[in-house]
């Protein structure tokens, strides 16, 4: 199933996000995160990346050098470096401003990858956060999820860091990478670290604060197990929503990487019970789309997803698609099909 | 059409290369070199024939986005040379290479794409493409060969070439190239 011909013939609208070359580059635009914010502004933080991801489909007749999925970064700088744009839409989803977010420098980058990762826009307690996985600070990539406050200037459009916190991961904090943690929009500083069970953990910007398991439930159902987090955990009406993915990782006969991507949406009631999940479905049919973003606009929502890491775009679904999907969860519970 | 509606046809019919083509060329026309890739890329692999031009196309402007983007030699060649086998009797593939070799100072390979270049204007008549894919016409064959002849040993015949391309109606980038190496072969 293929979201945005759902949602665009039912009345619902897409739209690219796209900001000038003389920023980018020309690389590649990914992984957005819609936020609606206390003045009812549509923000996006809209990550950049040094590389262009080279995924072929199909029979794969025309793979790169190093095979059929690659990202070709600088050829004399093999680092993954992610720098955020912080963007305001009008109604219509078009784009009206946009500024670099002009983080910290608390450190030099240890790790390949560099700088704040598919960071998800939130506003809790008056203040803007970005919410995502830091790499660099250690030798060995070790990925931990971490609290960028930013401070946004409305009438100049600046955006800036102004005070960071890495999140312990609960227990012990023994794990290699923590990433994919998304925010539960109406309960400050929660999120749901893993889908099935459904594990909640909290840690507030309190730089002595460690992170807390809240909870974790057991679906009352057979569930596929790897959901992990994409968009933001929203109301609607008796349930709390959050779309979620799964992927597919393989290799091919010459060893060499390959994989594929799914989202799902996911249904809880208001005690984080899961109650359903839809099939597996995608957004425009690439094998390698994800989804970091969604937020309730207007009684739509609104869905931020990327295309094989190279192309934004914003998705208003209609509240008669998105019902339609929550149903869906709930009498599939993620084992149907579409049909 | 504006991208939104491009894209909002392809989601109806995402396998169709030719809408992906379309997406693409959007894409290239805002400076969008990592989102153009993309939908070349996806053009010529959901295209159904082997020999498509708009397949060839495709791969030779995957490699002018790539070269945009600086630093990503081995990729852009690599585009160029599967190019070469989806059309290898169209000139252009050869030509790009050429100049590929060229401007890395990699004469005989200058020289061994060009050559081949060379033999296809002679040996097969094609039609001009619809797309602009940087091919200044058949002199810029000439050209590759008249510089790469100079730095293997062919002195003879660069001059020679050089010397044929002065007579001829040239880009004005080309035009200059070929004065000023004529200046400096004839002191």
């Amino acid at each position: 199933m293929n979201l945005v011909e759902l949602a665009v013939t039912n009345g619902g609208k897409l739209a690219p996000l796209v900001i000038p070359k003389q920023f980018t580059a020309g690389t590649g635009l990914m992984n957005p995160s819609v936020f609606v914010d206390d003045d009812g502004d549509i923000l996006v933080n809209l990550r950049h990346v040094n590389y262009s991801l080279y995924h072929s489909e199909n029979s794969q007749r025309f793979p790169s050098k190093w095979g059929p999925l690659a990202y070709l970064h600088p050829e004399k700088d093999m680092h993954l470096v992610t720098e955020n744009y912080l963007c305001r839409l009008n109604s219509n989803l078009e784009l009206t401003d946009y500024a670099h977010v002009d983080m910290l420098s608390l450190h030099e980058p240890m790790w390949d990858f560099h700088g704040l990762e598919d960071a998800r826009l939130v506003q809790w307690q008056g203040v803007y956060y970005l919410v995502g996985v830091r790499r660099d600070n250690t030798p060995n990539g070790q990925g931990r999820m971490e609290y960028s406050a930013i401070s946004l200037n409305k009438s100049k459009w600046e955006v800036k860091e102004v005070a960071r916190k890495r999140l312990a991961a609960p227990g012990e904090d023994l794990s290699y990478c923590e990433k994919n943690w998304v925010p539960i929009l109406d309960k400050p500083f929660h999120f749901i670290k893993w889908t099935i069970p459904t594990e909640i953990v909290t840690s507030t910007p309190d730089v002595n604060v460690g992170t807390t398991q809240v909870s974790l439930i057991e679906p009352p159902f057979p569930a596929p197990a790897d959901q992990r987090g994409s968009s933001h955990v929203f109301n609607w009406g008796d349930y709390y929503v959050s779309i979620t993915h799964d992927t597919s990782l393989f290799f091919n006969y010459l060893n060499q990487k390959d994989g594929q991507y799914y989202h799902r949406v996911a249904v809880w009631d208001k005690d984080f019970n899961m109650l359903g999940l839809t099939p597996q479905f995608k957004f425009l049919d690439a094998h390698i789309e994800f989804c970091v973003g969604a937020a309730v606009y207007e009684g739509d929502l609104l869905i931020t997803f990327s295309f094989q890491d190279n192309a934004a775009f914003i998705l208003r679904t209609p509240k008669d698609v998105v019902d339609y999907l929550i149903n869906k969860a709930i009498e599939t519970k993620g084992a149907g099909t579409w049909n | 059409m504006e991208l939104d509606k491009l894209i909002w046809e392809l989601s109806q019919d995402p396998f169709n290369p030719e809408k992906n083509f379309q997406v693409a060329l959007e894409y290239e026309r805002l400076s969008q070199t990592a989102s153009a890739i993309s939908f070349f890329l996806r053009t010529a692999e959901y295209s159904k024939e082997d020999n498509s031009v708009i397949v060839y196309v495709s791969l030779l402007k995957m490699a002018h986005c790539l070269a945009d983007q600086v630093d990503r030699e081995h990729s852009v060649v690599h585009a160029l040379l599967q190019a070469v086998t989806v059309c290898p009797r169209r000139p252009e593939a050869f030509f790009l290479l050429a100049q590929q070799e060229e401007w890395k100072g990699h004469w005989q390979e200058a020289y061994t794409w060009a050559s081949l270049g060379k033999n296809s204007l002679e040996t097969h008549g094609y039609e001009p493409l619809k797309y602009d894919v940087k091919y200044p016409g058949d002199y810029g064959i000439k050209y590759e060969l008249a510089i790469s002849s100079w730095w293997i040993g062919r002195q003879i015949e660069s001059i020679q070439l050089l010397e044929e391309l002065e007579g001829m109606d040239l880009a004005p980038q080309y035009k200059e190239s070929v004065e000023n190496n004529l200046k400096l072969v004839r002191g």
